[in-house]
């Protein structure tokens, strides 16, 4: 019995290390030391307001197998960070590397399929399409870019649902099931083209303390396994258990911190903006 | 089979949005249900008409001559190296007494042979074959006129005012005899043993025949007629009227069916491109709804042209959806549409069929039109990036307080004067109205442009009856008798006013002659009316030179047409014209128009007796009545025929102006009926449309319904906003559409005018059509809006907020 556990876990492993390749010399073929390499990234919003910079050149280097929480004040460019990394926004300017890819120099086109292929992303709010089951939801990724054999897909869909506890509701549409199981088959659908990076927008942003508790220790579990996480999130108890955070303040890196104490820097910057 | 998660979203999203799915599918099957039932019953038709036209081996050309001839005659033609075949038939006016003050006109045709009828076949129905002596077998579209069943004994009186019973020993049918239906004159066939009873000679007075060669054309068929005529003339007898019709084509049902199929055939167009936008609009829709959805599968690893394929997906599956139910609907209505023309126009129809070409178009129209339509929706929906998508910025789209239109409604709110006369709810409702523009531009599109047609159709009527109108007014006469011969002029004055109720009388010539041209050529037709000098019974609009004055000798008005189709010709120029078999010039004094669109040229009724023999002489008289309705004119003629039969003078026909209306009216009815079905047609699409974005609209406010309902709006009121906005659409399409309709209905009146009575209609924009449609598009934006309204006011504050 423990055997075939160990067996499963081993074959998992060797799932989620496909992707990461790394050249001879140890760099990545932009010459970037590190999985993924923010250089200089500027990103200035032009609204109606005027120009805002909500990004104001990003340094950032983040490695394989690390666990990254991003912490900040709302409005501090969180979100706007970990979009340039999944290529959902573009930097104004810098560049920012990921594995072998070059994200802010892809089309449209280019980035949706790389992202389908390295990227796990999540986020806080509606993610399921909500006329397919979770298994299908699952499997649609799969099927946009490609990956696996048809048949294939679905076993590896329903593999990926027991890892995250809900193969008694593979098939159940996304409004039967509750806010964190959805949270949750969200993060099997963005490990379905065994992703070497996830990025989670506020995963927990809307659940209660004990479903954000199990949602964050399968993340735990998937660093584990080797992938490489960037999380933002405002629970400053789930960041201290990240390997490492980083605290945004208006678009800047303030420092990359050990969690306690990037918790008090965030805490002390409060207090001022109190008074 | 495994189907990839990616189609299961398009067919569940169908599935799971049914009304939406409905509205769609509806909306493309109404557009490829106009265009299939259209196609199908105009091959039906033409095709039916055309077979069973040429299986009655139809007459190439048709003489009618002033007096009898013979066999030998008839012999002597088909000896004629152009002709093929050749048969004649005696023609007998008769008046058949219907009721006891009634009488219709019958013409009564004695074929040769009725085993082997050669030219113009007629199909026995029922009863007796060949006609029994001194019994008749009616045309079975004459049965109504006649007010007679099969077995009758039918009262005909002759012209010298004597009766004979004949009974109706069957029904024919006779594909040729459609016009008469039209003109209120009865047909039927007798045989010729029955024409000595009748005080008939056994000789006839029309011949036909059929040319020699394969596919004939129009001008080769006229030279081999005009030998035909003269060889007849040089027999020694004269000719009255040759007639070449367009060789292969029925003289009276194609022209109908071809411009029956070309107002079809625009509305059907129209039904089309309307469905079209209902398309766009609900696509668009769609789309902005799955906004998130978007961005959710491209977060995922989906290209933009992947998504794209998906909607492209969902786009032609409603189209499949569509021909599924326009196909059959379009077929099966085609069957009865086909079938009740036909009836209309006296000839049935055989074969029922979905011809191939048609299904193909059907399939072409039901997949492309949607998708070409969807194609802009899609191509902008599907660019959204996923940061939009997720983000709050960047869907502005459809904010309220920007434009124009917007600050106006402002204005009108903060006008304390108005805030007090208009409620809240109703003012939310004005302002929803226009938050989604483009949406609302084509919704009002489609309904302005079905009221437009709807108005236009009413114009389009009251034009015909304007128009029919004028024409009659041209000639202000009430009554006219038609004599058997010519009688002297100042008795027939005499007699006539001695019936009391009619105020004056006119004698007039009549002749159908044709205009010989220096080139040895000849002219068509063309009518020459005599009426005496200083007629009160005409009056003609002069647009050049003058009138005839009553010292005018050869002098001719001719009218407008005549100059038309003789471009030579003007005023101060002469004119040669055939009267009697001799060619007599004219001098055109002047041109009138008006009237009914035909050749037509005036002259001095006494030049005109003289030159034809007949000095003091005439047979037709016209004269009007004291009182103008049809029963009047009834009873004078009545009157008329009894004073007539008794001072023995031979009545051959007698006309009353309203009901020679009437008849027209009938021709026009058949127009009518298909402009308003289409008109009904569009009104629907209309609603359809109407309904669709109303039900968007629901759909679309969901979190603000659940706020009005948070802050204490009741089911009616929820409803009653959505109803309103409804109401709103429709009475701003209306006014729109009015103003549409008056250039439509002029263009449309000049189309149809052409197409059926080859000169344009007088104008006139009916009013009534305005009114009405106010009332149907408000009665019909209350309905449209009403299932969305009560599906939003059913909403629990659950679902709202479920809803995504
Ligand atoms: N499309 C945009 N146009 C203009 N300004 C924008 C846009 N997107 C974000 N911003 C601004 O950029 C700044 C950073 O936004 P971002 O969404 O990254 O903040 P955040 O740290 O994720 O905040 P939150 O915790 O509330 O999610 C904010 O001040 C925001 O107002
Ligand atoms: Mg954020």
């Amino acid at each position: 019995m423990v055997n075939g556990e160990l067996l499963m876990i081993k074959s998992l492993k060797q799932w989620f290390s496909r992707n990461q390749k790394v050249t001879d010399n140890g760099h990545y073929r932009y010459g970037n030391e590190h999985l993924i390499e923010l250089r200089k990234v500027v990103k200035i919003y032009e609204g109606a307001a005027g120009k805002f910079p909500a990004l104001k050149g990003i340094d950032l280097q983040v490695d394989t197998g690390e666990f990254v929480a991003v912490i900040g004040k709302s409005g501090s460019g969180k979100s706007t960070l970990i979009n340039m990394i999944t290529g959902i926004d573009r930097p104004t300017s810098g560049e920012v590397l990921v594995g072998d890819t070059a994200v802010h120099t892809l089309n449209e086109g280019q980035i949706a399929e790389w992202r389908g292929r390295n990227v796990g992303v999540v986020f806080q709010f509606f993610q399921l399409l909500p006329t397919l089951t979770l298994l299908e939801n699952v499997m649609l990724p799969m099927d946009f870019c490609n990956m696996y054999r048809m048949r294939e897909r679905e076993e590896r869909a329903m593999h990926l649902l027991e890892l995250v506890g809900l193969a008694d509701h593979a098939h159940k549409l996304p409004t039967a099931v509750s806010g964190g199981q959805q949270q949750r088959a969200a993060i099997a659908r963005a490990m379905a083209n065994d992703p070497p990076i996830i990025v989670a927008d506020e995963p927990t942003g809307n659940l209660d303390s004990a479903t954000s508790e199990s949602i964050f220790s399968l993340f735990e579990d998937l660093v584990r396994r080797g992938k490489t996480i960037l999380m933002v999130t405002h629970d400053l108890d789930l960041a201290r258990r990240a390997s490492r955070t980083i605290l945004l303040v208006d678009g800047e890196v303030v420092d990359q911190l050990t969690a306690d104490e990037a918790h008090a820097r965030l805490m002390a910057e409060e207090a001022s903006h109190a008074h | 089979m495994r189907i990839r998660p990616r189609w299961k979203k398009v067919w569940r999203d169908l599935w799971l949005n049914k009304s939406r799915t409905l509205v769609v599918v509806l909306s493309i099957a109404v557009g490829v249900f106009a265009i299939g039932m259209i196609m199908t019953s105009y091959t039906i038709l033409s095709g039916d008409l055309r077979t069973a036209y040429l299986a009655t081996n139809p007459a190439h050309a048709t003489i009618f001559t002033f007096d009898s001839f013979g066999e030998e005659l008839v012999t002597a033609i088909e000896r004629m190296p152009e002709v093929k075949e050749a048969e004649a038939r005696r023609r007998v006016l008769l008046r058949a007494v219907t009721g006891p003050e009634d009488t219709r006109l019958l013409w009564a045709v004695a074929l040769p042979d009725y085993d082997d009828i050669k030219i113009d076949k007629i199909r026995p129905l029922e009863g007796d074959w060949p006609p029994p002596e001194h019994e008749i077998l009616v045309e079975r579209s004459a049965l109504g006129l006649l007010k007679a069943q099969v077995g009758d004994v039918l009262p005909v009186k002759l012209p010298d005012g004597k009766i004979r019973q004949m009974r109706i020993a069957g029904l024919v049918h006779d594909l040729n005899a459609a016009m008469f239906v039209f003109d209120g004159v009865s047909y039927g066939f007798i045989h010729t043993d029955t024409l000595e009873w009748l005080d008939q000679s056994r000789d006839f007075n029309e011949l036909r025949f059929v040319v020699e060669g394969e596919n004939p054309s129009r001008d080769y068929i006229q030279q081999v007629a005009n030998k035909v005529r003269d060889k007849v003339e040089r027999g020694g007898h004269s000719v009255y009227f040759t007639f070449v019709p367009e060789p292969g084509k029925h003289l009276f049902l194609d022209p109908i069916l071809v411009s029956i199929s070309v107002i079809m055939g625009a509305m059907g167009a129209m039904a089309l491109v309307l469905s079209g936008f209902l398309v766009v609009n609900t696509v668009a829709a769609l789309l902005a709804q799955q906004t998130r959805q978007i961005g959710m599968m491209k977060a995922v690893g989906a290209r933009t042209r992947q998504v794209m394929e998906l909607y492209l997906a969902t786009v032609v599956l409603y189209g499949l959806l569509a021909l599924l139910i326009a196909v059959p609907l379009g077929a099966v209505t085609a069957f009865y549409f086909s079938r009740f023309i036909a009836g209309l126009l006296n000839f049935d129809v055989t074969s029922y069929r979905l011809p191939p070409n048609v299904l193909a178009t059907e399939i072409l129209v039901g997949v492309l039109v949607p998708v070409v339509a969807a194609l802009g929706p899609i191509f902008a929906g599907t660019r959204v990036t996923v940061r939009e998508a997720i983000s709050a910025y960047g869907l502005g789209k459809g904010r309220f307080g920007t434009s124009m239109i917007d600050r106006f409604l402002l204005v009108i709110q903060h006008s304390a004067a108005l805030r007090r006369r208009l409620s809240r709810p109703l003012l939310l409702s004005l302002r929803n109205t226009f938050r989604r523009k483009l949406r609302l531009t084509l919704t009002l599109l489609t309904l302005v442009l079905g009221g437009a047609i709807f108005i236009t159709v009413f114009s389009v009527r009251a034009s015909m009856m304007g128009t029919l109108r004028s024409w009659l007014d041209y000639f202000q006469y009430d009554v006219a008798v038609q004599f058997e011969r010519d009688y002297r002029v100042e008795r027939i004055l005499q007699e006539t006013m001695k019936i009391p109720g009619i105020d004056t009388a006119e004698v007039w010539g009549f002749y159908n002659t044709r205009r010989e041209r220096p080139d040895g050529s000849h002219s068509d037709n063309i009518m020459l009316f005599a009426p005496p000098p200083n007629t009160k019974l005409v009056k003609p609009t002069i647009i050049k030179g003058r009138w005839l004055l009553p010292e005018d000798e050869a002098a001719v008005v001719v009218n407008s047409i005549v100059l038309r189709d003789e471009p030579d010709l003007d005023v101060g120029q002469q004119i040669v014209l055939k009267i009697e078999g001799k060619e007599r010039p004219f001098t055109i004094v002047g041109v009138a128009t008006g009237g009914m669109p035909m050749g037509t040229i005036f002259a001095n009724y006494p030049y005109f007796a003289r030159v034809s023999h007949n000095v003091g002489r005439g047979q037709y008289v016209f004269a009007t009545t004291k009182i103008h309705t049809l029963a009047f004119q009834s009873e004078i003629v009545r009157a008329l025929e009894e004073h007539f039969e008794y001072i023995g003078m031979d009545v051959a026909a007698t006309a009353k102006v309203e009901e020679e209306m009437g008849e027209v009216e009938a021709l026009f009815q058949v127009v009518i009926v298909l402009l308003l079905l289409m008109a009904v047609l569009l009104a629907v699409i209309g609603g359809l449309g109407l309904m669709g974005t109303m039900s968007i609209n629901v759909l679309e406010r969901t979190r603000e319904i659940g706020v009005m309902r948070a802050i204490g709006a009741s089911n009616r009121a929820v409803r009653r906003v959505f109803i309103v906005e409804g109401i709103i659409i429709g009475v701003l399409s209306w006014l729109a559409g009015a103003v549409l309709a008056f250039p439509l209905s002029y263009y449309l009146s000049d189309v149809i005018g052409k197409q059926f009575l080859n000169a344009p209609l007088d104008h006139t924009f009916s009013l009534p059509g305005v009114v009405i449609w106010l009332a149907v598009v408000i009665v019909l934006s209350a309905v449209a809006s009403f299932l969305p309204a009560w599906n939003a006011s059913r909403l629990t504050v659950r679902e709202v907020l479920a809803y995504e």
